[in-house]
């Protein structure tokens, strides 16, 4: 029998989830190549590489789930959570370097009338979400903290774009970029595959990828739909231990916004440009797609995250007096 | 943090009141040997300030985990941080409230008076310069420990030939008597300089050719006249086989005295002794013999013209007459009872005649009644302030007879005169005279001085290459302990336990001209750098005579110097 382990840590689950499931989302597989030419494409040599390229990254962590007195006996759940975004820029003068770092706490609640937790270690910002009928409230909430967090990344990636002041950049986001399409020059890089956007025809060529070799661009969503919710993507094996078919595939996306042309000329750039970034097993759990920028930038977030006990401590020691 | 601030006390490492370490801010440094100070409140003392000086600085990539992550830092592509931490030992804690600096206080280099606090420099009243320290200000020594008033004598030790003992000793005399610090007692104060290791040292009163601007100011900065030694006296042995008894010199031509002891002297000064000057063992009984015979010559012994005597109707004008002549006395069987006791074994007589003739060839020039005696034939501290006694001509053994016969009537000469002078005696190659093992006239007399001498006025300073191998006596009871490059197996040796490890490890590859002092007062040695010599270590270096005899100085102190001074390295 043969077979490969999965470079990243089980912990994390595999890149990709088991079967993966068929989209049903439209595509257009035309948009660099016609179908019957699609074969890996190597990086261009050609194209001149972004002067920087910025990464944005946010991480979290729930520092105490609480419950909210709401009077008569009754409590509602709420979430405590610490989240932060920061940019790291990656250029030839300055080297791989944090340019924006923004730590935010916030007390997350389906209660409507609520006040800010002022604590030892830091005071958590009230903010409201609807409870959502049928939804496990702490399902919601956490998606609350997971679109603040957003909030900070595109905030982040705004005040490094403009305090960095290079023109020719290229914005990488860990994750897809939803919600981030309007971002210039932007990138949402995808680690995890659910689904399969590729027919099956076409699938085979995904696993034929060589190691920096990426599909040709692709659309999602039908050109009827609205411009925001398409978006070009292409497959990239980063450089890795040869395994699995789908070992070491990460899938790149930009806006749907650009013009086909537009777009893979800038899959052509972050093509080049990402190779570069890939981390080897050894150092990362989850190689090769964790890049190093991005795992550097998720360790220097969580550092200002706080120390976890010490805030659970400190927000025992609020509730009590309270 | 303000704008002297180098960066803040860490929270990471233990900070402590003895040992703190400080996180440098970007585009700040430390270096090893920087005076540091931070401060805090305490409720009751007010600030207390904590000065101390950075006896380690390690720098690190935060954020990296693995070796080869440099490599991805370097290329741009991991983001990490470059964090230098600088460890301080602390030196003094002001007022004495022993709390920590907290992490989060800002440090800052200590300058001024701040620096001299850090250093108790404003503890000392009188002060010796001893050479600049790393941040270009001078370092002190505080007088009291060298003078005797509480402390006296100064060990050095090093690796011959780069660790510039000799220079070092010869710059701290020169400080002591030129710094002014000694005030009136300047005029009697004096240094006996026994010089070993060829004629570098017949050419203290010389300027150096290679003084120049710089040195000058180097000098300058330390409160110090950048001049040679102003009043200088040099004696060495008579040429061997010269019936006139010249110097036996060859780069210095004039006003070196060439000094030999008279037979008369020898016998009624019992200088036998000293003849037996290498390590004595308890249990060898020609010991006995020797004191016996001397005791003998200095009773029976008297004077006939030059120094030569007439014992027993015999005149002896030689140093080989006397061997002869005692080799004869005890030889025969009447006379032998008289002259090395009743009891005496004839074994024991011949151990004793073997040493004694192996000492004619050493000691035949200077043991002498043959010559006619001048004025300068005694060597003497009293008409100089500075005197060299030039022995690197003479064989070891009679190296050995004039360091102890010169050391002995010197120290008979204090005792006499009493502590109101000073005397800096300074000796190399320590170890060959008060080894660790075993004992010797010599070593008596040294050890005398370093546990009697403070009082008497005599301070030892002693250079050698391994102090493991020096009486640890001597070692222990000096005040000064300076070490300059050491032997990396030597400087691992208990003897070097005032530096701290990473002093140690410095030690091993301090460069020639800096030197690790350690005094009482001050908790941590101290790194100097002494200026090269303002006088000429050599014939080619020499550009004449000091202007005057008692240091007074000339209008245009560069006159004689070449207009454009040679780049050359320093010759020590």
């Amino acid at each position: 029998m043969k077979f490969t382990v999965d470079p990243w840590d089980p912990s994390y689950g595999a890149s990709v989830d088991g079967e993966l499931a068929e989209s049903s989302a439209e595509i257009d597989t035309g948009v660099e190549v016609p179908v019957e030419r699609w074969a890996p494409i190597d990086p261009d040599r050609s194209l001149v590489p972004p002067e920087a390229v910025l990464f944005v990254d946010g991480v979290r962590r729930i520092d105490a789930q609480v419950w909210v007195d709401e009077g008569q006996g009754v409590a509602s759940p709420a979430l405590c959570a610490t989240y932060a975004a920061g940019v790291v820029c990656s250029c030839p003068d300055g080297g791989a370097h944090l340019v924006a770092a923004h730590v935010r706490r916030g007390l997350f609640s389906t209660v409507a009338a609520g006040a800010d937790v002022d604590t030892g270690a830091g005071s958590y910002r009230f903010s409201h979400t609807p409870a959502r009928p049928g939804a496990d409230p702490t399902q919601v909430l956490s998606l609350a903290v997971q679109r603040s967090m957003a909030e900070v990344e595109l905030l982040a990636a705004a005040q490094a774009r403009a305090d960095h002041g290079v023109a020719d950049d290229l914005l990488v986001v860990d994750g897809p970029l939803r919600g981030r399409q309007h971002l210039p020059r932007a990138v949402g890089f995808v680690k995890t595959h659910d689904k399969t956007y590729l027919p099956t025809e076409l699938g085979g060529i995904v696993a034929a990828l060589g190691s920096g070799q990426r599909t040709p661009v692709f659309r999602l969503g039908s050109a009827a739909q609205d411009l925001l919710a398409q978006r070009f993507t292409w497959y990239l094996r980063l450089p890795c231990a040869p395994g699995s078919p789908w070992a070491g595939v990460a899938r790149v996306e930009c806006s749907g916004q650009l013009a086909p042309a537009e777009a893979v000329v800038l899959a052509g750039v972050s093509q080049g440009s990402l190779i570069r970034f890939a981390s080897t097993e050894y150092k990362d759990s989850r190689a090769p797609q964790n890049l190093y920028p991005i795992a550097g930038l998720e360790r220097q977030l969580r550092r200002r995250l706080g120390d976890p006990k010490l805030m659970y401590r400190a927000l025992r020691r609020a509730a009590a007096t309270a | 943090m303000s704008d002297q601030s180098v960066g803040l006390v860490v929270g990471t490492v233990d900070s402590t009141p003895l040992l703190f370490s400080v996180a440098l801010a970007p585009g700040q440094y430390l270096q090893l040997d920087d005076v540091v100070v931070t401060g805090r409140t305490v409720p009751g003392f007010g600030a207390v300030l904590t000065s101390g000086v950075v006896t380690q600085v390690v720098a690190r990539h935060e954020g990296a985990t693995y070796g080869s992550d440099v490599f991805l830092i370097a290329d741009g592509v991991l983001p990490a941080q470059v964090q230098e931490i600088a460890e301080i030992t602390t030196t003094r804690v002001e007022p004495e409230c022993y709390v920590p600096p907290t992490p989060g206080s800002p440090a800052r280099r200590a300058t001024g008076e701040e620096r001299a606090q850090a250093l108790y420099f404003d503890k000392m009243d009188r002060k010796v310069p001893v050479g600049l320290g790393r941040d270009g200000e001078p370092i002190y020594l505080n007088l009291e420990f060298l003078d005797g008033t509480r402390g006296g004598h100064v060990s050095i030790s090093g690796i011959s030939g780069v660790a510039t003992k000799t220079s070092f000793a010869l710059f701290l005399l020169y400080s002591i008597f030129r710094s002014g610090v000694l005030g009136k007692r300047s005029v009697n104060a004096k240094a006996l300089v026994f010089s070993v290791k060829g004629e570098d040292l017949l050419f203290l009163d010389h300027r150096n050719t290679k003084l120049d601007a710089d040195l000058v100011a180097h000098y300058a900065r330390l409160g110090l006249p950048a001049e040679p030694f102003s009043s200088v006296g040099f004696f060495a042995p008579p040429t061997p086989d010269d019936p006139s008894g010249r110097p036996f010199v060859a780069g210095r031509t004039s006003g070196v005295s060439s000094f030999w002891w008279t037979l008369a002297e020898f016998c009624s000064e019992e200088l036998l002794a000293f003849v037996f000057a290498d390590a004595e063992d308890e249990r060898n009984q020609y010991t006995m013999v020797i004191h016996q015979v001397a005791a003998r010559l200095r009773r029976e012994a008297t004077p006939v013209g030059d120094g030569a005597v007439m014992v027993d109707g015999r005149r002896l004008a030689t140093y080989s007459d006397l061997v002869e002549f005692v080799s004869d006395r005890l030889s025969d069987e009447d006379s032998r009872r008289d002259w090395a006791g009743p009891v005496t074994g004839v074994g024991t007589i011949n151990a004793f005649l073997r040493r004694l003739r192996s000492s004619l060839k050493p000691l035949r020039t200077l043991v002498r009644g043959d010559l006619a005696s001048t004025a300068g034939r005694r060597v003497s501290t009293e008409g100089q302030q500075v005197t060299v006694v030039d022995l690197h001509n003479l064989p070891e053994r009679a190296q050995r007879f004039v360091v102890g016969v010169v050391l002995a009537s010197e120290t008979a000469r204090k005792e006499q005169a009493g502590a109101a002078g000073l005397l800096f005696t300074m000796i190399d190659e320590l170890n060959k005279y008060a080894p660790r093992e075993g004992s010797s006239p010599i070593k008596e007399v040294l050890l005398d001085i370093a546990e009697r001498g403070r009082s008497l006025g005599i301070i030892l300073i002693g250079a050698q290459q391994t102090a493991s191998e020096v009486e640890r006596r001597i070692v222990s009871n000096s005040s000064i302990k300076v070490v300059g490059r050491l032997d990396p197996a030597e400087a691992g040796r208990p003897e070097y336990g005032f530096l701290p490890p990473s002093q140690r490890q410095r030690a091993t590859l301090a460069k020639p001209g800096t030197m690790f002092v350690a005094q009482p007062e001050i908790p941590v040695p101290l790194a100097v750098e002494f200026p090269f010599p303002a006088w000429a270590t050599r014939a080619s270096e020499s550009a004449g005579d000091a202007p005057s005899r008692n240091g007074s100085v000339s209008q245009d102190p560069f006159a004689r110097l070449p207009a454009a001074p040679e780049d050359d390295d320093a010759p020590f």
